[in-house]
């Protein structure tokens, strides 16, 4: 965390390496946070690239007190993706071809039998699904939660809610998330 | 402490997590257990989290990574430009061009380049090499002279500090009287030892040799000698 501020220190400085530092860093969250909200690969890159345009141009507001750059990222990530939800809620209506592509997911794949392994990422895909049909209120905080792996108080801080609003919206959103799933046929065993 | 359905599906979260207080945990356990309505909800959500937390990190493409790169700080060769120029700020490299610039200029001053009047001539090879050739050799007899000199003024120095310490030496040193130099004396006194009189004759040559280097002295120097 400190050494975020540092390299947004050094960004605001004028040293380019640190930017590209920054930039590598947190290339790989921003993007799954993006792929896990709108589950199309193509506009996660797209949005992942938003959002470092828009850190980059708003780098002097960052403040490293008013929580870690991490944070101010997801904020900014939420802010986009919810923007970027309102502008297309219209236009998504099939999803093309490419974006039914499965992709491929590097946890602990390796050593996994390849029965195994298409059976997780078969669960993986449904999952997916079941994520983008919910709301996008429940949907982003299940992600930070179940996801990011976030605690409550950063949630609350990205989503500007009080706490106990955000344990509520990830409560609904589990339950919602196990029913879709039943829906799908997805069962317990 | 008795637990209903609303209280089971509004503290599911916190069961799952391990929230619960141990009072409230057995609570919802004994609840679930005997409902039939709760039962399931809790496998199918717990099941669902446990598919969640399966959910490994997607690879963003290679491309990703540059395509921001660009987006925000132009292209690849632009970035390596500006980053050149940016390390050319750096005081390492800013007090090394400063050092080669100094050394470059004494070189310069040392064969003879004017810098007043600044000529094409000056810089040919040829010419450096014959006046720098020139200047090492006056400043070499410059500085034999200075040796020298030095040597020459630190030798009356010494000279005085002993004759100043010691006057009754200096007194009985010095003949009130040149002696006669011809062999064989006829007036009955005795002749300086032969040690005595160069000694006598060095010490006289010496401040001679003072008065005309320092002029200024020569006034107290005479009335020394006329004492």
């Amino acid at each position: 965390m400190e050494q975020d501020a540092q390299l947004v220190q050094q960004c605001l400085q004028g040293e380019g390496s640190a930017w590209e530092e920054l930039v590598r860093r947190h290339t790989r969250r921003v993007f799954n946070i993006c792929y896990r909200f709108t589950g199309n690969r193509a506009e996660s890159e797209d949005l992942s690239q938003d959002v470092f345009l828009r850190i980059y141009r708003t780098l002097a507001s960052y403040r490293s007190a008013h929580g870690g750059f991490a944070t101010w990222m997801t904020s900014v990530t939420r802010n986009l993706l919810i923007d970027h939800y309102r502008r297309t809620k219209r236009d998504r209506v099939t999803d093309s071809l490419e974006d039914k592509m499965p992709v491929v997911e590097n946890k602990e794949s390796a050593g996994r039998r390849p029965d195994e392994q298409a059976l997780l990422g078969e669960l993986s895909g449904q999952v997916q699904s079941a994520l983008t049909r919910l709301s996008p209120e429940l949907r982003e905080a299940v992600i930070l939660r179940d996801l990011q792996q976030l605690e409550y108080g950063e949630i609350q801080t990205i989503l500007a809610v009080p706490e106990g609003t955000v344990k509520s919206r990830i409560n609904r959103g589990r339950i919602e998330l196990a029913r879709v799933l039943q829906q799908m046929g997805v069962r317990p065993a | 402490m008795t637990w209903t359905c609303e209280q089971t599906e509004a503290r599911l979260s916190d069961y799952l997590d391990g929230l619960l207080q141990p009072a409230e945990h057995t609570a919802f356990d004994l609840h679930v257990n005997t409902c039939e309505r709760c039962t399931p909800l809790v496998a199918s959500v717990s099941h669902a989290l446990g598919a969640l937390h399966k959910l490994g990190q997607v690879e963003p493409s290679p491309r990703l990574v540059d395509s921001i790169l660009t987006a925000t700080q132009g292209p690849q060769t632009w970035r390596n430009a500006k980053r050149w120029l940016h390390g050319l700020q750096s005081p390492r490299f800013v007090y090394s061009v400063v050092s080669v610039a100094a050394t470059f200029l004494l070189i310069l001053t040392a064969s003879g380049f004017s810098l007043r009047k600044p000529k094409l001539a000056d810089l040919a090879p040829a010419t450096i090499y014959r006046r720098a050739d020139s200047q090492a050799h006056i400043v070499y007899a410059r500085s034999v002279k200075f040796v020298s000199d030095l040597r020459v003024v630190y030798e009356i120095q010494s000279r005085m500090n002993e004759n100043e310490q010691n006057p009754a030496v200096r007194e009985e040193a010095i003949p009130q009287t040149a002696p006669s130099k011809d062999p064989g004396r006829t007036d009955g006194t005795n002749p300086a030892a032969p040690r005595q009189q160069n000694r006598a004759n060095d010490v006289a040559r010496n401040l001679q040799i003072l008065a005309a280097e320092c002029p200024l002295l020569t006034g107290s120097f005479g009335e020394r000698s006329s004492r």
